[in-house]
């Protein structure tokens, strides 16, 4: 893997460096010895499935990823990504069972989503709301309000069954080995690399893109420049209401059903996503990288559950993203945030 | 001709205080016009209701002739007003063409993207008309604050600005660049462009601009043609009285080494060496002040001597022991009193009152706390005390810090860290923002203490402060210390080079340096007398 | 004029304000759970409405849920002060108070310690574990006078210990702590059905649980009846933490530390307080008291430990927000919780309407408690009103005022 998109820090350079040298190492012990641990983890590794698997489990944190950007780069900091994972991912399949189309499904997440992100809009830009304490709290609005929906409407906190969006073959691409993955893959994949690429242009080449980083970077600056501030960061703030929006209705669609129990089928995507971004210092790139590296290690768990090849208990392998997760925020928690994140800003304040 | 700018009784009332009361004030087009004033005195509030960021609660703005009412600082760019923030509105990871076309971003593919071509040419063009050297592709994070100035005016110029407001700006650059802003002035008007620059600084408000205007209370209490008027003048009508400062000072009787700096570099966040090879002594009984534009490593070094930075090279001794290791806490217990540059930020805790911030730096000693337990009734008593001996109103010991106006905040801080019977008074820019009448009673507080035989370490950027209270005097240009001077004899040309990076002609080094190479060095102190 | 600028002074001052800012947000977050119980009414199907408005029927009747949920969770507590829906109410209140407190001593540090449900869950199972391991030395009442305070010191150590991980972190490698702590609540989850299941399972039991403690191991039952899991000595020992931790933070000179670094952390560091040492002490101190919540919740109520803890962290969090992150009022916010928790087992009983509602209103309460400014902005309308009488009054409640700003 190429470090250079992940910027400029050089820790980011040593990280990729050793899992590459890993991955190197395991190769080797792998090839020659097939029978031994290493041999089979290898088999996982380069197995077609487990890429098809990680591109799923991507495209949830990879919208609420490239969401997060858009509105922490635009200095409000979303932390309830997860939460408006948690209600796109209900109302998609209700949506869907109500109306009998995937795709009206969707529609429904995105506009769950982006209502539940305008609330969390209106409460930190006009009403000053911390930003943190209000985004928890969409959260936690989400938590409850999807289970009590689906307790309301099925019964109980997890849903029927709907029809699921099929994978989109692409004939002879999709045979070539391991990377074939990449070309029998639901609309969603392919729709999250569209997503990823537009996001970089927008960041990187538009007017919008621009006002955004200068108003997490420098508020003022903009104002004085004559552009409103708090309408592109609510702007952004919705945006990342419709992005999270699709990863949750991906995440729900694809299997057709929505669980509601203990921390819902979400279960901590949405903050992975905040890592996944700060990990991929705010580039949409670098972000998707990230966001592949820890659903990598998910679909490694999950297989490794099912194949039981080493003698870890699932429980604990099942604890791997998420200690991965804090490992690399303990080894790049200094990550240059814009400047003017997480500050409420109004015209005229001196 | 109509006059560019007309402002017509300007009233701007801000809950419980009138920043600007009934100001008028006229620019002719084609001049640089100065408003002169103290901090405090309505100079940016004006600017700021100028420039649509404000709206006035009385009076009119007109233009060439025009009444206009600005409801933002948009309406205030397209009628061709420009603003240059002393605290510039550039975004740092940006490039200089994307900060100067900044809102107003030339665009193709039907609007959605940056033509970045065509910005730059823009950009390019511009600078070259009015003689600017900048380069469109450099990150404003990576240029010299000079030249981020001149991207601020650029900026300006881009949107169509023909008048064009700076508000302090020399306070951030060197006496060399400041020549060079002046020189660039001078270009604007040439081409036809109307400058307002807000300063507190007489010399350049006589040097740079055509006419000025004094500020004093939110009030114009006089507006005259350069060529008419002199410092004396302008001086009188800045302060409302005759005399400037003026120090009753005895003569200094130093005794021992209480701070001894040797060899001391320290970095910045960014970890860029801001100080640089500083050595100097500060003896008990004598005040050692520290002069430079703002920005040349005081801080960082006074933060590295009072514990709030790690110093990355050298060493810090006081009263004899060498204290690189001591915590901040150790420091103050040993008796390091320290009046910290941002008072809001650092000097008091704005939410608590000042019962509690009088412990403040005491916490865990007696007589304010006891096995871990803090004595309310002992702190409320010093807080009582501090405000009785040190003037502080209103005298309300349970008002929270950010109920008193900066100058009572700044007293409060002043009488706590006193009356910690220290022997060595770190005090930073001890009377900036504070009125007249406080500022003279901390001067002499602060010769009292030195009197009393406490060693008094003074950084301030108001020169004639730290000239006139100094016993010695050291120089700080880009992290290092150029000499320690008698601030009796020097002239104000060398201060002004020193402060500038530069020695005078024929100047002989004071023999600072002979001092910090000797080894045993620490209680000579060959830096006071000069060869 | 003046009236109003009195009566704005009055509002600002900041205990007070708090206070009526909670109250606010509570009775705004009861309002809009009444429009969405009404139409959660609306999504289901019954036979027979339950209570109509403006003509259109409802299946479920807020004021029918609301009244379980406020009253039902005291039971018939004239009749009998020791019902056992007012103990459970009190139980969940115990545990409230901890997790509550644990999240202000955090808060007041400037800590946003989302961690407390993951020490909390460690500190019960290390309680459980322990306990009944040290319960076959002692037993009678010397086993309880002594078992008890050793299983409250475990939960209170482990959940240290879990929670300075994220100080460390935070002070060292500069790692936000909302994150970490949220991760660590999933791996806390992970790991002690790992241990539960793999090293202390009970052999008897099909559920994921660790052997139950024996009677004399867990907390006596005073005054209240054994099955309802209740202790009036837990409560007061709660009680008692709330004001020791009171009197720690603004009494001590460690508390005075811990408040700086919270409000003004540069301020702080002039002060000659360690930074880095004040977060891993705080959060330690947070740990500690929500694995204190783990213990009391073990030798109070479950009598072991089982896998899928309720989310008393997580209502730490909005206990402590409601109360201002003062340790007293953690107590009146930790009843009110304790209210709901409990009279949302009535809502679940006695009438059709999901007890999840109870989530919802968490979540509302703390996003209008983090909203200060809006109801400054209506406080503001309502006073301009009275003095100026040009302008528009602000329709009661506020239900519509959101739209209305």
């Amino acid at each position: 893997m190429s470090s250079d998109s992940f910027g400029d820090l050089s820790w980011r350079r040593v990280v990729g460096g050793a899992a590459v040298l890993g991955l190197a190492v395991l190769a080797v012990a792998g090839v020659v010895a097939p029978e031994s641990d290493a041999g089979r983890l290898l088999d996982i590794l380069t197995a077609q499935t487990t890429l098809a698997a990680t591109l799923r489990l991507s495209v949830p944190i990879a919208f609420a990823a490239l969401g997060g950007i858009f509105a922490e780069k635009s200095g409000v900091i979303n932390i309830g990504l997860e939460g408006l994972l948690i209600i796109a991912a209900f109302t998609g399949v209700y949506l869907t069972d109500v109306t009998g189309s995937v795709w009206m499904g969707v529609l429904g997440g995105v506009v769950a989503s982006t209502v539940l992100a305008a609330l969390f809009a209106v409460v930190c830009i006009e009403f000053r709301a911390d930003q943190v304490i209000a985004g928890l709290a969409v959260w936690l609005i989400a938590l409850g309000l999807a289970p009590f929906a689906s307790q309301v409407v099925y019964g109980g906190p997890n849903t029927t069954s709907v029809e699921t969006v099929g994978t989109l073959t692409i004939p002879l691409l999709s045979r070539i080995p391991f990377f074939g993955a990449l070309f029998d893959a639901t609309p969603f994949v392919y729709l999250m690399f569209v997503a990823v690429a537009l996001s970089w242009y927008t960041i990187n080449r538009t007017t919008f893109g621009r006002w955004v980083r200068a108003s997490g970077e420098n508020p003022k600056a903009l104002d004085t420049a004559g552009v409103d501030v708090q309408r592109v960061r609510y702007a952004a703030v919705l945006l990342s209401g419709v992005l999270a929006g699709v990863g949750g209705a991906a995440l729900s669609l694809s299997l057709g059903q929505f669980t509601g129990n203990g921390a819902t089928m979400v279960n901590g995507k949405g903050f992975i996503a905040i890592v996944a971004y700060l990990f991929g210092n705010y580039n949409p790139v670098g972000a998707l990288l990230s966001t592949m590296l820890f659903a990598g290690l998910d679909a490694l768990q999950l297989t490794l559950q099912a194949r039981d090849v080493f003698a870890v208990p699932k429980p604990l392998v099942r604890t791997i993203p998420y200690v991965t997760v804090i490992v690399v925020l303990a080894l790049f928690g200094r990550t240059r945030t814009p400047e003017a994140a997480g500050d409420h800003y109004e015209s005229g304040d001196d | 001709m109509p006059p560019a700018v007309r402002l017509d009784g300007i009233t701007k009332r801000f809950p419980g205080v009138v920043a600007n009361d009934d100001v008028d004030l006229t620019v002719e087009a084609g001049t640089v016009h100065a408003l002169l004033g103290e901090n405090g005195a309505g100079k940016t509030t004006l600017m700021n209701v100028l420039y649509g960021l404000y709206e006035p609660t009385e009076g009119t703005v007109s233009l060439d002739g025009e009444a206009r009412e600005f409801d933002s600082p948009r309406d205030a760019i397209d009628a061709g007003v420009g603003m240059i923030h002393q605290h510039f509105m550039l975004v740092d990871p940006m490039t200089v063409a994307e900060n100067i076309t900044l809102g107003n971003e030339p665009r193709k593919w039907g609007g959605l993207a940056v033509d970045r071509e065509r910005a730059r040419e823009e950009v390019t063009d511009l600078s070259g008309r009015y003689g600017f050297d900048v380069d469109p592709d450099a990150r404003i994070e990576d240029v010299s604050v000079g030249v981020q100035q001149r991207v601020e005016i650029l900026k300006a110029l881009y949107r169509g600005a023909d008048v064009l407001i700076l508000d302090e700006p020399t306070a951030v650059l060197t006496p060399q660049e400041v020549e060079e802003l002046f020189t660039v002035l001078e270009e604007l008007t040439a081409q036809g462009k109307t400058i307002i620059f807000i300063t507190h600084k007489l010399g350049e408000a006589l040097e740079a601009a055509d006419e000025v205007t004094v500020l004093r209370n939110g009030k114009n209490v006089g507006s005259l043609p350069t060529a008419e008027t002199d410092r004396e003048e302008l001086a009188t009508l800045m302060v409302g009285r005759e005399v400037l400062m003026q120090f009753d000072k005895s003569p200094a009787s130093p005794g021992e080494t209480v701070l001894s700096v040797r060899d001391v570099g320290v970095e910045d966040e960014r970890g860029v060496d801001v100080v640089r090879d500083v050595s100097f002594d500060v003896r008990e009984g004598e005040v050692f002040g520290i002069a430079g534009v703002d920005g040349n490593g005081q801080s960082e070094l006074v933060e590295a001597v009072t514990g709030l930075r790690e110093q990355t090279e050298g060493s810090v001794s006081f009263e004899g022991q060498q204290i690189d290791d001591w915590s901040r806490r150790r420091r103050i217990r040993e008796g390091m009193a320290y009046i910290p540059e941002d008072r809001q930020e650092r000097g008091l805790v704005m939410e608590f009152d000042l019962v509690e911030n009088a412990i403040l730096g005491s916490q865990h000693r007696e007589p304010f706390a006891e096995g871990g337990r803090i004595d309310w009734k002992r702190s409320r008593q010093h807080a009582e005390d501090v405000i009785e001996r040190y003037d502080v109103r209103p005298p309300n010991a349970d008002a929270e810090a950010h109920s008193f106006s900066g100058g009572n905040q700044q007293k409060f801080i002043v009488g706590r860290e006193f009356e910690r019977d220290p022997s060595l008074v770190v005090a930073t820019h001890p009377t900036r923002g504070v009125d007249i009448g406080s500022t003279e009673f901390i001067h002499e507080r602060l010769l009292d203490l030195r009197d009393d035989g406490r060693g008094v370490l003074l950084v301030s950027s108001k020169l004639d402060e730290v000239q006139g209270l100094s016993d010695r005097l050291g120089v700080m240009y880009e992290g290092e210390l150029m000499d320690v001077v008698d601030p009796e004899t020097v002239t104000e040309e060398e201060l002004g080079l020193l402060m500038a990076g530069e020695y005078p002609d024929s100047y002989e080094r004071a023999a600072l340096a002979a001092d910090a190479s000797a080894d045993d060095a620490t209680n000579t102190n060959v830096a006071g007398e000069r060869s | 004029m003046n009236l109003r600028d009195s009566a704005e002074r009055l509002v600002r001052a900041s205990a007070f304000e708090r206070f009526l800012i909670s109250a606010a947000a509570l009775l705004l977050s009861i309002a809009v759970g009444f429009v969405l119980i009404l139409a959660a009414g609306r999504m289901t199907t019954c036979g027979t409405a339950a209570t109509s408005f403006l003509g259109v029927g409802f299946c479920y009747d807020p004021i029918t849920v609301y009244d379980r949920l406020f009253l039902g969770a005291f039971g018939n507590v004239f009749a009998d002060p020791l019902n056992g829906q007012f103990a459970t109410t009190l139980s969940e209140t115990t545990v409230l108070m901890f997790t509550g407190v644990a999240v202000a001593v955090a808060f007041r540090a400037g800590i946003f310690n989302i961690g407390t449900q993951g020490q909390l869950v460690v500190g019960a199972l290390a309680t459980a574990v322990s306990v009944l391991a040290a319960s076959t030395l002692v037993s009678g009442l010397l086993g309880t006078v002594l078992l008890v305070p050793f299983g409250l010191l475990v939960g209170a150590l482990f959940g240290a210990a879990y929670g300075a991980i994220p100080g460390l972190l935070k002070a060292y490698a500069d790692a936000n702590e909302v994150i970490t702590t949220i991760m660590l609540n999933f791996v806390a989850t992970s790991v002690a059905l790992y241990l539960v299941q793999d090293h202390f399972a009970d052999p008897e039991s099909a559920a994921t649980q660790t052997v139950p403690l024996p009677d004399y191991a867990v907390f006596p039952s005073t005054v209240f009846r054994p099955r309802d899991d209740f202790s009036l000595l837990a409560f007061l020992f709660a009680a008692a933490v709330l004001v020791g931790i009171y009197v720690f933070l603004e009494r001590t000179s460690f508390g005075y530390d811990l408040r700086t670094s919270g409000i003004q952390p540069e301020a702080a560091e002039y002060g000659g307080v360690d930074a880095p040492r004040t977060v891993v002490t705080s959060m330690a101190l947070s740990g500690a008291l929500g694995g204190l919540g783990g213990a009391v919740y073990v030798l109070m109520i479950l009598g072991n430990f089982q896998t899928g803890i309720p989310s008393y962290g997580f209502d730490g969090i909005t206990v402590s927000i409601l109360a201002g992150n003062n340790p007293l009022g953690v107590g009146f916010a930790a009843l009110l919780f304790g209210v709901l928790k409990s009279g949302s087992i009535v809502v679940d009983v006695g009438t059709d309407v999901p007890p999840q509602l109870v989530g919802v209103l968490r979540g509302l309460i703390i996003l209008f408690v983090a909203m200060p400014e809006f109801f400054r902005m209506i406080g503001r309308r309502v006073w301009t009103f009275e003095d100026d009488p040009s302008s528009r009054p602000v329709a009661d409640g506020g239900s519509g005022g959101e739209t209305d700003e």
